[in-house]
């Protein structure tokens, strides 16, 4: 899943805090999932605007809405009418959901009311961590089912580094485990310790971001 | 607080719910400008409340659930202790002093320590200093 | 490695094939163009020490270039080991700096994949690694033994360097640290230096495992150490450096040695001490003194263990 994080509200001041009419949306798929962009931080979200505008004197109208996936234009169809009643459009989505808002109604101001992060699970109710950077080219099955790009602070792919100590990535110890202590460990789980002694040649990232904005076409599916 | 304020009670029908009803049963009654919402548990409650508390006109609002190990629902006042430290951090975002909502954990027989409790944070003010480099008038 | 064919003609390699035990010093260059402070390390380590490597952004903050600092150790007449991280550069970029090197006279190359930049004075930058340590190392050996670079095109012109490695006996996984040794010297390199040694049982344990693998005949190993300055940076290090931990022992020692010129003293006696325990294992060719800001200590510790003068 998607994980981001609601921006400070001050940084979402700056940006509606002179619109009379703002449209809050929400998204309930990943970020709902996240805590960050769901019905509910979108109340919450609201509720800080009344207040914080009200101390400013001010006394905008802010409506709250929700939508199943900002990111489908079936989805962000039925917010037409909305958007063009109000000034401005907060979106509680990830950056792809503020997007296509942005590509779906095209006079409508929206801004960004989180910091979308990363790609990646929960660990624990509470706790999201990153697992894939989407490199284009998995090789997943090369290091035990643990990515060394994501995972690894230097995408190292014959790590470990000499910064690893007791399990932990010298950059970030308390919060980050060594991603090749993990390899290691699972595969001598698995029996596959030989793949280590693999020279990993250097990754071909032209699959990746590096390579340019990617776009993936099923022309089997266009008419 | 101010002669204009208002105070919100949220309290925890396991706990404070009853020791509520008991001294109500004994003929005493809540100043007007505290207003009582029961919680079905300390796990029922959300931030929101608190928030859309203070946007209704709340300037205080006090939660109180049950003891550690006395909740019904085992963590539900831990939970709520967790919604409190959320509510207070999204308040001082919007310039409202974190201070103004409290946390207390009471048992269903503290009925004579009820209305001191609730009255103590009603005439709590921080140390002048405080107030004033929070910057609130 | 030993069969009489150079591969850099580099004066480093030449004594280590010959067997000598050879010594390399590190030298920080200024965070800036301030040349004093080179040619004050210069006149510190000249004659102290075989080669001295010049770091490359050391704990990701910026200094003046490795690839500029060892042309002008060249231009001295000095034998420079330039250091180049994975960190800061890509593949284009170091096999253009490394083509800038050799021409500018640099027959030393360590690879190393070089600290997050997090620890630095540019927090906020983004950095590269784009390859990690060992792909470079075979990078490197491509560009001189099959003269083709990483994208397949010849490579016009020769590239005659010595190819260097760092090791960490003491991180973890233990059991990594033999494997990843083995797979530096599989994709090329001519010699390692280790990160420095305080706790003695523990490389020496590494050591074992390494000649046990046959590794000591196919890489020259030097063995690296760092003198103290203070009990101080004794727990520093301890505490700060990831992969290095400072035994009680040592750190006891330094508090019992006093302050200033005393603990400076015993850091560098405690350093000697080292360095002669090292040369009696098996499988270690030399030693590489990484004195931090601290270049005054590199000659007087070489004399202290009786290896000097350096040899021609």
């Amino acid at each position: 899943m998607i994980v981001a994080e609601r921006k400070p509200l001050a940084e979402i001041l700056s940006n509606v805090r002179g619109a009379g009419k703002v449209l809050v949306v929400g998204c309930n798929t990943c970020v709902a999932v996240c805590m960050a962009g769901g019905e509910k931080e979108v109340a919450i979200t609201a509720t800080q605007l009344r207040l914080a505008l009200r101390k400013e004197g001010l006394e905008p109208q802010i409506t709250e809405r929700s939508v199943e996936r900002q990111c489908e234009r079936e989805f962000v169809a039925e917010l037409g009418e909305a958007i063009a009643a109000h000034d401005v459009v907060l979106s509680m989505a990830c950056g792809v959901g503020v997007q296509t808002l942005v590509e779906e109604f095209p006079d409508a101001i929206v801004y960004p009311g989180l910091n979308t992060t990363f790609m990646g699970r929960p660990e624990e109710r509470g706790v999201w961590s990153e697992r894939c950077i989407g490199c284009g080219n998995c090789v997943l099955d090369k290091f035990g089912g643990i990515c060394p790009i994501t995972r690894c602070a230097k995408g190292l792919l014959n790590g470990p580094c000499g910064g690893s100590a007791n399990g932990r990535c010298e950059v970030d110890p308390e919060n980050t485990p060594c991603a090749w202590q993990l390899i290691y460990d699972r595969l001598a789980r698995i029996g596959q310790l030989d793949r280590l002694m693999d020279l990993e040649p250097p990754k071909d990232w032209s699959t990746s971001r590096h390579g340019g904005p990617r776009k993936m076409v099923r022309k089997d599916m266009v008419l | 607080m101010g002669a204009s304020d208002r105070m919100v009670v949220m309290g925890c029908a396991h706990s404070a719910g009853i020791a509520r009803d008991e001294w109500a049963a004994e003929g005493c009654v809540l100043p007007d400008d505290i207003e009582w919402v029961s919680l079905p548990c300390g796990a029922g409650l959300d931030e929101l409340h608190i928030l859309r508390a203070f946007e209704s006109g709340a300037d205080r609002v006090m939660v109180l659930v049950c003891n550690d190990g006395a909740c019904q629902s085992v963590t539900g006042n831990r939970w709520a202790e967790k919604r409190v430290e959320e509510a207070r951090r999204l308040l001082e975002e919007v310039g409202i002093e974190g201070w103004r909502v409290a946390f207390k954990t009471i048992s269903p027989t503290m009925v004579t320590d009820l209305l001191p409790s609730i009255e103590a944070f009603r005439s709590f003010a921080p140390a002048q200093d405080e107030a004033s480099q929070e910057g609130t008038s | 490695m030993t069969q009489g064919v150079t591969k850099s003609g580099s004066r480093l390699e030449r004594l280590l094939d010959a067997g000598t035990f050879t010594v390399t010093a590190e030298l920080g260059p200024p965070k800036g163009t301030d040349l004093e402070v080179v040619r004050n390390k210069m006149g510190l380590l000249c004659g102290a020490c075989d080669a001295i490597n010049v770091t490359d952004n050391q704990t990701a903050i910026v200094r003046l270039s490795s690839v500029a600092v060892s042309a002008l150790l060249c231009r001295e007449g000095l034998e420079p080991v330039m250091q180049m991280t994975c960190r800061d550069r890509n593949r284009l970029a170091i096999q253009s700096d490394i083509f800038g090197a050799v021409t500018l006279g640099v027959r030393n190359l360590l690879c190393l994949t070089g600290d997050h930049q997090r620890f630095g004075n540019h927090p906020t930058a983004k950095n590269v690694f784009d390859l990690d340590s060992i792909q470079l190392i075979r990078m490197v050996r491509r560009l001189r033994d099959e003269r083709v670079t990483e994208g397949g095109d010849g490579v016009e012109g020769e590239v005659p360097v010595f190819i260097g490695g760092a090791a960490n006996p003491f991180g973890d996984p233990f059991e990594m640290r033999v494997i990843r040794l083995a797979k530096k010297v599989a994709a090329g390199a001519d010699f390692i230096q280790t990160q420095c040694i305080f706790d003695m049982p523990r490389f020496k344990e590494w050591m074992r495992r390494v000649v046990g693998q046959g590794l000591h005949e196919k890489v020259h190993i030097l063995a690296g150490v760092m003198p103290l300055k203070s009990a101080g940076a004794a727990r520093y290090i301890n505490n700060n450096v990831a992969g290095i931990s400072v035994p009680d022992a040592i750190i006891k020692r330094m508090s019992g040695a006093g302050r200033g010129q005393k603990a400076r003293d015993e850091g560098m006696r405690l350093c000697a001490e080292t360095i002669q325990e090292v040369r009696e294992i098996e499988g270690v060719h030399g030693v590489h003194i990484m004195a931090v800001e601290w270049e005054e200590a590199i000659r007087p510790i070489v004399e202290m263990v009786g290896l000097l003068p350096r040899p021609e």
